[in-house]
């Protein structure tokens, strides 16, 4: 019970854009188009047809208008008129703009009133036709001669539909659809599926970003600043907590001075080892200083590729050991006493020690703190933008940045999240299997 | 050889002083028992001799060696750890082989010893077994074990016993002064279980506040202490202390107990110096003689309490002429002495057993 | 008690054993030294480019730009760079919208996770054991693979870029640490003393009142101070979810390739300075937390 709010907002802002995001990525929401028998949402479906078939348009006809955000509309207008017909009647009646000249416009630009066009092409029935309500499909109510003047009573805009027919590779369907997903061309009679409105599972995302030239430096850069830092940093943490371990004087400083990396953003830090790094930064000026160089040595620019990697390495070592440290800590602190005393009195110097009685015994921290520390490094983001500018050197999370800033596709920027958590989770399995434990560590 | 001195050993925590300008020598080959209640610095004394600790002055040495300051791992010896100290995460006969292992010692070498080793303490079963699947006494065996592989010319114990449970402690009491008889190491055992301490050690020594009381054979400490905390300290049950005055009757030296007098026989020459004084009287519930009928020499008491304890009635008495401050005495009896509370009994002092205690200094008056 | 001298010892209190033990143990000290030095240089390593950072923060435009850059710290010292950066388009506000993001991601965090946390440590419920592992899941899960959608999401529900939107998302990632660390300061609590208010006529409520909460506050203070931090260090999600509102950390981001060095350091400056004032109070917790994970 006391639980519960946690479990629902997870729930809702966890577990549902966990699901929505893997959806993303293997789900096109606009794969398909039904078709339906009649030019309404009301009338049933009589096919479906995949996105860039090319059909053949078979006639149109203007429907309300259901959803005014739409884009890529072709609209109708329609207007209901009250038509003063020659014989002085009035006949009330919808019919389509182009029936009607307009000749009294509103302040506003609303047509106000102007006179029935005449029907040109056809000398025997010149009349044009009023309906009940909007659209082709409203039964016809009056017929009313041309020029007759007409008072413009309401306006109404009508998405059009098509009645299409086309072939996706076997099967082929015929059926109206709004205008608004389907491109005609210039003949107006072929024309293409532009989006569809109904998904279907999809591999194309997951192929577009294999294919995506910036895949293959992604996750080859991603794999490469795994492989370098996360040895490099455990044995850093590990010589971390062997000094806190060791409980010197001043211990409870070391502890807070080696801990502050891990309240920095990674922008911050980013941010930090560009003003190390950069041209006129600190590593520069100390070397000048010291003599070593003279003048500024570039190690930021889109030539320097290995030196980018080197100072990404050695700016997510500085930042992300901490955390590292302190489960190895909490590991360590563990082990009893008597264990070390034990073994020191029999022989055993510090580093022997630490070989044959910390270590194994550290087996269940480090396995944690490698799964922790892998789907962590797999997310690295920031640091590699302040100090590679995300072109140069790019990584995984950069490009699911990329796709969603950039080129606006959610989909294959899901497509790049989901490759991460698959990694993620292959890594943690990994070590789950390789790095074995004791099942049971007695006290 | 392998002889241990100990001289004017210190060493403080903060403002506590943990032991107390301590000597001590524990000859080679000699089993001592390091006897005191919790805190009384026996274990820091041992661990300042197992390197451990290091002491605040004075100086060890071992063997002739000053070891003051070495590190543990260079002292040459071997410890057995209260709580054993088994590393969790190797199997038995690598916990075993451990030191050999560290110290290089041939492979051949280190699998005859471990094999050696786990015989003698009869866990060659476990050999291969990890050690958090055994009881607390096979891990203890263990412990023993990985200690005699060494075959250190010093054998160290912290309170190896005390994790065990009453019965397992008693079977393994008997079983560890055999096999340690045997491996004949300079052993120093450190203990709070004053029966433990008499029937293993070929000498005691007593510590109280970081202060070593007396350093004798068993039966010595047991029957001679010297002072009052020895007394009390070993046997159970523990001394009986009653205050009293020495006087002078007729030439002889008696001494008023609670307005009875005792007259003391062979009076000790040091207790002459005590006429008019106060002084306090020390006797074992075993060494005192109940009777039921008056006797001249003998103290009239009130019985208090009765404990039949199957090879002995352990009977609480008090001077029957005391008033409300009585100081209950323990008397010990044939099981088949019937008594009962309330009745009155005449105590037998027999002179050769008390112990005379001068009250202020607490130290037991002796007799040469 | 015998007492033997070998002849070949000296005694005790002679100059040459003084001077002998003194030697001992310096001896047995030099692997110490070593460790000091480890740690000295590990102490550089850390503090080396915070105090390089923070100079550059504090110093002239100039000095920023200049180069070699003096060793010399904070000279000249001057609020020419910060003032600068403040002046920037966009930096108060985004320091204001960081600030009113982490609070808000403090309060709910805090608010949500306590009585979980309570159950967790105190009521042995069915599935307990799954909570805690899908909240240590959550930790764990890449917080890329969630902002996407839930910025297509917040688009749809029409609350895209907006600070309470961003601060849910902070609070969904930093509920699961907030959980485990007050589970674990309820679990030091003794449930003895909750009990023993009950016997004294207390109500279970009184009794967590007046008994329990003041003893489990400091480490309640210290996760929502973490949840406070973690929300105003994040950069990806406050990246993808804001645009107009955006907070200090997405700001910097989208501004760093075309911002001067001096924007960049005091930007850095200040998304550095209150991680390190918390980190302060906070170290002694970070323990409990991941002795509870390596059970």
């Amino acid at each position: 019970m006391l639980v519960a709010p946690v479990l629902i907002f997870l729930g809702f802002f966890f577990a549902y854009p966990m699901y929505e995001g893997l959806r993303l990525s293997i789900w096109d929401d606009e794969a398909v188009l039904p078709l339906r028998e009649g030019p309404s949402l009301k009338d049933s479906e009589s096919g479906r047809l995949s996105q860039g078939v090319t059909v053949e348009v078979l006639g149109r006809q203007g429907n309300l208008l259901t959803d005014a955000d739409a884009t890529d509309l072709l609209t109708e207008t329609w207007f209901r008129v009250a038509v003063t017909q020659p014989d002085g009647t009035t006949v009330d009646g919808w019919a389509p703009e182009s029936r009607i000249r307009v000749r009294e416009e509103g302040p506003d630009g609303t047509p106000l009133s102007g006179t029935v066009r005449p029907k040109l092409g056809e000398p025997d029935d010149p009349r044009t036709t009023l309906r009940d309500g909007p659209g082709e499909g409203g039964t016809e109510v009056a017929f009313v001669e041309p020029r007759a003047p007409a008072a413009i009573v309401e306006v109404a805009i009508l998405e059009v539909w098509f009645n299409v027919r086309g072939t996706d590779p076997g099967e082929s369907a015929q059926g109206w659809a709004p205008s608004r997903f389907i491109q005609v061309f210039g003949d107006e009679v072929t024309g293409r599926i532009d989006r569809g409105s109904a998904g279907e599972f999809t591999t194309e995302f997951i192929k577009k970003m294999f294919n995506d030239r910036f895949f293959d430096p992604a996750w080859r850069t991603t794999l490469l600043l795994l492989v370098l830092i996360i040895p490099a940093q455990f044995a850093l943490a590990l010589l971390m907590s062997l000094v806190i371990h060791a409980r010197l004087k001043f211990n409870s400083w070391f502890l807070y001075v080696f801990t502050i990396p891990m309240g920095m953003s990674d922008l911050a830090v980013g941010t930090l080892f560009f003003s190390v790094f950069t041209g006129n930064g600190l590593l520069n000026s100390v070397l000048e200083g010291l003599g070593i160089i003279d003048s500024p040595h570039v190690f930021l620019s889109s030539q320097t590729r290995n030196w980018i990697i080197l100072a990404i390495v050695v700016a997510e070592i500085w930042r992300s050991t901490s955390i590292v440290m302190v489960i190895l800590v909490s590991g360590l602190q563990a082990i009893p006493d008597e264990n070390l005393e034990a073994a020191e009195l029999f022989g055993a110097s510090y580093w022997q020690r630490v070989r044959y009685v910390m270590l194994p015994l550290l087996r269940p921290s480090v396995q944690v703190a490698l799964i922790l520390r892998t789907i962590l490094a797999l997310q690295v983001f920031a640091v590699v933008i302040a100090l590679g500018g995300g072109d140069t050197v790019t990584v995984l999370t950069n490009e699911t940045f990329r796709q969603y800033a950039d080129f606006r596709n959610n989909n294959v920027a899901a497509a790049y999240a989901l490759f991460v958590m698959v990694l993620s989770l292959a890594s943690a399995f990994f070590y789950l299997r390789t790095v074995r434990t004791d099942t049971e560590i007695e006290r | 050889m392998s002889e241990i001195v100990v001289e004017r050993a210190s060493k403080s925590f903060g403002s506590k002083v943990a032991i107390d300008d301590v000597s001590l020598t524990v000859d080679d080959g000699e089993f001592l028992v390091l006897l005191g209640p919790s805190g009384c610095g026996k274990t820091t004394l041992l661990r300042a001799i197992a390197g451990l600790g290091m002491v605040d002055s004075g100086r060890i040495t071992i063997d002739g060696r000053d070891v003051t300051y070495v590190p543990a791992g260079n002292r040459k010896i071997s410890m057995v750890f209260q709580s054993y100290a088994i590393f969790p995460h190797m199997s038995v006969r690598n916990n075993i082989g451990f030191g050999l292992r560290m110290s290089k010692t041939p492979k051949e070498v280190i699998q005859e010893r471990v094999e050696e080793a786990a015989s003698l303490l009869h866990i060659e079963e476990l050999l291969d077994r990890k050690p958090s699947a055994m009881s607390g006494g096979q891990r203890q065996r263990v412990a023993v074990a990985r200690a005699l592989a060494m075959k250190a010319e010093v054998l160290l114990m912290d309170e190896p016993l005390s994790n065990l449970d009453a019965l397992l402690r008693l079977e393994m009491r008997a079983e560890l002064k055999r096999l340690l008889a045997e491996v004949n190491a300079t052993t120093i055992y450190v203990t709070h279980d004053q029966i433990e301490a008499l029937s293993m050690g070929d000498r005691v020594a007593v510590m109280k506040e970081g202060v070593l009381q007396q350093v004798d054979h068993p039966t010595v400490v047991y029957e001679d202490p010297s002072n009052e905390f020895v007394g009390g300290f070993i046997g159970n049950p523990p001394m009986n202390f009653i205050d009293g005055v020495v006087r002078q009757d007729k030439g002889r030296l008696a001494v008023e107990l609670a307005g009875q007098k005792l007259t003391v026989g062979s009076a000790l020459p040091a207790l002459r110096a005590y006429g008019g004084k106060p002084i306090r009287l020390g006797i074992r519930a075993e060494n005192m003689e109940a009777v039921q009928s008056p006797v001249s020499d003998g103290l009239k008491v009130r019985v208090e309490v009765v404990e039949p304890l199957g090879a002995q009635n352990l009977l609480t008495v008090t001077l029957l002429s005391a008033g409300s401050d009585a100081q209950p005495m323990k008397v010990s009896t044939h099981p088949t002495f019937g008594v009962t509370v309330g009745e009155q009994l005449w105590i037998r002092f027999p002179s050769h057993q008390i112990r005379w205690i001068d009250p202020q200094t607490q130290e037991v008056l002796s007799s040469g | 008690m015998t007492e033997r001298k070998f002849d070949v010892l000296l005694p005790l209190d002679s100059s040459e054993v003084q001077r002998l033990h003194r030697n001992m143990k310096r001896r047995a000290n030099r692997g110490r030294v070593w460790t000091y030095l480890g740690a000295g240089l590990i102490v550089l390593w850390i503090l080396v480019p915070l105090f390089f950072l923070t100079s550059m923060a504090f110093t002239t435009r100039e000095a920023v730009r200049s180069y070699p850059k003096s060793v010399l710290p904070f000279i000249p010292f001057s609020t020419d760079t910060v003032r600068f950066f403040l002046d920037q388009p966009g930096v108060v506000d985004g320091l204001w919208n960081s600030l009113i993001v982490a609070i808000i991601t403090l309060l709910l965090s805090t608010i949500l996770a306590a009585p979980a946390g309570y159950a967790i440590a105190r009521y042995i419920f069915p599935g307990r054991d799954l909570v805690r592992l899908g909240i240590l899941a959550v930790r764990a899960f890449p917080i890329v693979v969630l902002s996407i959608p839930l910025a297509v999401f917040f688009l749809r529900a029409g609350i895209f870029d907006s600070l309470y939107s961003l601060a849910f998302m902070h609070t969904a990632l930093t509920m699961p640490t907030s959980v485990l660390i007050i589970a674990s300061v309820f679990a030091s609590v003794p449930h003895e003393l909750e009990e023993a208010g009950q016997v004294f006529g207390a109500s279970a409520l009184q009794s967590f009142w007046h008994i329990v909460l003041p003893l489990a506050l400091p480490g309640i203070a210290a996760s929502s101070i973490f949840a406070f931090v973690l929300s105003w260090n994040e950069v990806f999600a406050a990246g993808v979810l804001t645009l107009e509102n955006r907070t200090l950390p997405a700001l910097l981001l989208v501004q760093l390739q075309q911002s001067s060095d001096a924007y960049q350091f005091a930007g850095g400056f200040f998304l550095m300075a209150p991680s390190i004032v918390f980190m302060f109070f906070i170290r002694n917790y970070l323990f409990n937390m991941w002795s509870q994970v390596t059970k």
